[in-house]
């Protein structure tokens, strides 16, 4: 039984069904908030203020982009080094379930793909993926391993580029220096124990080749993003915006030739993700060992959400029914982890536990506020389970735009919840979740063991090697970043697997790369299960007459950026910030930078461009990114 | 090389226009650059620059080297709506960490003709040669079509913008 708190049972078969005897078995009692920083709470703060003079507001106020913003809001005792409140606030609308309605649902290809400057080729094959599903077709074989290879080289992208250009510089000299320069002065002689492999002698100098624009490691990180791009347009042609991802596999075609400017550059990434691993487990160790309480920062629940990604060739076949069987053979295979346990490995029982809420976000409750499921368009899914109003296929995207009010609404993002609990996803959701897979199919180079992961790397001008992640006993920041450096390698010898797969369907002529198909005029519904560099990606489909009806797309930030639900639960990000100790160095509270507060942010690896302010209190802003991606919105609100 | 090729070489210039396309003024860039494609001519390459500019610093660097490079846009600054500014680019680039954040902008998706300038003028790429016209946009929400202000000036951003390529 994977549900504790949906009002689903199983039988022995594990068929799955409504609980009866509830009259509104999806209904719930939404918890009244009570922030500091509220109309009412101002009173509470000035007190606060009085008796304490180190309790702050600090506010991460964006100066917002095109593509999509994020904000963040908390109060914080300097004195006990804690946070006491946030809020998390995905600050513009993102209106690509609105504009893709009545649309053709193969423009749903390439319009989706727009909510991303960075990994919008994700939205491209989530979307084909969802319409494979109401066409009732699949890809050919290689059609599939060209897809995977796609994915893998837009991880081999995105992850260098967060490790090192994102997250990389609160680790880097100037700000280790700025902030904690008692850390500085001992990374100074801390021996770095993976020399061999990255070549630097000490910490101080991993940190030092850190910093932006001059470091090496930075340096290295924008030319591996490079390699990365120039494998991808071999078949997608184009990057952010691919034009070759289509319904049923991919509209170029690939030889030899191709594979071979592929795999060249992917050997690059042999050696490059052993230094990565390196790097990052030399840094995270440092940490720890100066002050233990760094693995508290951004700390929460062991609760990830994972649907799976790079399909088996041979199992996938687009159907709902069958998407248990396809997804466990996938090379990242799905998986819900509550607590650290893995719940479920069904796709069927992780579709069915999603929901989304808006009691704080800047929408309308489409269910009428009852959540009886009243006139709900599917009271089950296409295998006959039952599917709560909340849930995407039966969700319906309504914007009111409001005032920011931390009680009432204050984010564009909606409060997904899995089973009404808060979950985070990103490459680590993949490590675990394989980690803990107990029948994985692709060990040629991966091998889970229960409570870590093997990875096989080839001979590049390093030496072979065996590494291993192992699933971190306390969950926080640092453990982000260091899984983030496992994904490299994870994401390179799958990447690596599909290609030796794909010479082999070469051999045997198997060249084809799509399916024949038409768009079908009756009502067919679809959905999407696939990933993007941080996570969970979904796109739920309801199409008839030709043209689509509904379209839901659920990305990682949607999660993990997440304001409170009904329950007063905190998002993933907020939830992590109000666990984070200040360890930063400061005496006076206008010295306070921020930089734990940051970190943890960051770690999450935020999909909304934008740069962030913080508000110290006395008139000074500091400025700095939070951003990493452009999965965001497109239209601007203001913060009253 | 023959003497008298040297004598009649032409400068290499590059043209490009930075932008979102359906962004009403705000497709300033990408629009153009469609306009002026049919004038590329001998030594004068026309391109949409519309892309993340650490790869465009990239792309640049592994080029021959061009001696003058022509970009326009659309950039809100807050003047008058319609005002053209046309210029002659000093290079000047800010303090390091705003150069990061450029950065960080860039390969996050976001395109901009600043952190185009900002992000090239510190990876390498650009030649010493580098022209810009932009004009304040009035409108840059979603659709297409420019507004009245700025339809009006579609001429002389063009005019501008070639007499800048053939100098």
């Amino acid at each position: 039984m994977c549900f504790k708190n949906l009002p689903v049972e199983f039988d022995e078969h594990g068929n799955a069904s409504l609980k009866q005897g509830a009259a509104n078995p999806w209904a719930y009692e939404t918890k009244e908030l009570a922030p500091i920083e509220s109309p009412e709470g101002e009173e509470k703060l000035h007190k606060l203020l009085a008796r304490n003079g180190h309790i702050r507001r600090v506010d991460f106020d964006p100066v917002t982009r095109v593509a999509g913003a994020l904000a963040f809001h908390t109060v914080v005792d300097l004195e006990n080094r804690q946070v006491l409140e946030t809020d998390s606030m995905a600050t513009l609308f993102r209106g690509y379930e609105v504009i893709l309605k009545g649309r053709d649902p193969r423009d749903a290809i390439f319009i989706s793909s727009r909510a991303c400057g960075v990994c919008g080729g994700v939205h491209s094959t989530a979307s084909a993926l969802a319409l494979e599903m109401a066409f009732g077709i699949s890809p050919p074989p290689m059609g599939i391993v060209a897809r995977n290879l796609l994915l893998s080289l837009e991880y081999l992208y995105d992850h260098p580029l967060h490790l090192f250009l994102l997250a990389g510089p609160d680790y880097s000299e100037p700000a280790v220096r700025n902030t904690n320069p008692e850390l500085w002065e001992s990374a100074q002689t801390a021996r770095a124990a993976n020399k061999a492999v990255h070549g630097f002698d000490t910490i101080a100098e991993i940190m030092t080749e850190m910093t932006p624009l001059t470091g090496k490691l930075y340096a290295e990180a924008l030319h591996m993003t490079r390699v990365a791009r120039e494998a991808y347009v071999v078949i997608g042609g184009k990057y952010p915006h691919p034009q070759t991802i289509v319904p049923g596999g991919i509209s170029a075609t690939i030889d030899f030739s191709d594979l071979n400017e592929i795999n060249l550059r992917i050997n690059k990434f042999f050696d490059y993700g052993q230094k990565v691993v390196g790097i990052w487990d030399d840094l995270t160790e440092f940490f720890y060992e100066a002050n233990p309480q760094y693995r508290d920062i951004g700390t929460r629940p062991k609760n990830l959400i994972e649907p799976g990604q790079w399909d088996d060739p041979f199992a996938y076949d687009g159907t709902f029914e069958n998407a248990d069987a396809w997804g466990r053979a996938r090379w990242s295979p799905p998986g819900v982890i509550v607590d650290g346990e893995l719940v479920t490995t069904s796709l069927h029982q992780l579709n069915m536990g999603v929901e989304e809420f808006v009691e704080h976000s800047f929408y309308e409750d489409w269910t009428n506020g009852n959540g009886n499921g009243d006139g709900q368009r599917f009271k089950t899914d296409p295998a006959g389970n039952p599917l709560s109003p909340y849930h995407p296929w039966n969700k319906e995207t309504i914007p009111k735009p409001t005032g920011t009010n931390w009680k009432e609404k204050y984010s564009w993002s909606t409060a997904p919840r899995w089973d009404r609990l808060a979950m985070e996803t990103g490459p680590y959701s993949r490590l675990w979740a394989s980690a803990l897979a107990e029948e994985y199919k692709h060990g040629r180079f991966i091998e889970p063991t229960g409570s870590s992961l093997k990875l096989s790397v080839p001979r590049g001008a390093l030496p072979a090697a065996e590494l291993e992640w192992k699933i971190p006993d306390t969950w926080g920041a640092f453990e982000r970043n260091r899984g983030r450096a496992y994904s490299i390698l994870y994401t390179t010898m799958i990447a690596y697997d599909n290609l030796l797969l794909g010479l082999d369907l070469m051999r045997k002529g198997e060249t084809a790369v799509s399916t024949p198909y038409e768009v079908p005029q009756d009502h067919r519904i679809g959905v999407g299960f696939w990933g993007a560099g941080r996570g969970y990606l979904t796109h739920h489909l309801e199409m008839d007459k030709g043209v689509i009806e509904n379209y839901q797309i659920v990305t990682p930030s949607t999660w993990m950026a997440s304001p409170k639900d009904p329950w007063g639960q905190p998002g993933p990000y907020e939830e992590a910030v109000l666990a984070t100790p200040l360890l930063e160095n400061y005496e006076k509270p206008e010295d306070f930078k921020g930089i734990d507060v940051l970190r943890a942010i960051r770690s999450f690896d935020p999909c909304m461009p934008c740069t962030t302010h913080i508000h110290t209190g006395d008139g000074r802003v500091i400025s700095r990114d939070v951003v990493t991606c452009a999965c965001g919105v497109d239209e601007e609100h203001e913060h009253s | 090389m023959l003497s008298s090729d040297i004598e009649t070489a032409k400068p290499r210039v590059l043209v490009g226009g930075v932008g979102y396309r359906f962004l009403r003024d705000g497709s300033l860039g990408p629009w153009l650059t469609d306009r002026l494609e049919g004038r590329a001519e001998d030594g004068v390459e026309v391109e949409d620059l519309s892309y993340h500019a650490v790869g465009l610093s990239q792309n640049l660097q592994e080029r021959p080297p061009y001696d003058r490079l022509v970009l326009f846009g659309a950039v809100r600054r807050g003047r008058e709506p319609g005002t053209v500014a046309a210029y002659r680019w000093d290079g000047e680039l800010p303090e390091r960490d705003e150069i990061q954040e450029h950065v960080a902008e860039a390969v996050t998706g976001t395109i901009s003709l600043d952190t185009l300038l900002i992000v090239c003028g510190a990876l390498g790429g650009l030649p010493e040669d580098v022209r810009v016209v932009e004009v304040e946009p009035a409108d840059e929400g979603w659709g297409e079509g420019f507004s009245p202000v700025i339809d009006a000036k579609l001429a002389e951003l063009e005019e501008r913008v070639w007499s800048f390529a053939r100098q």
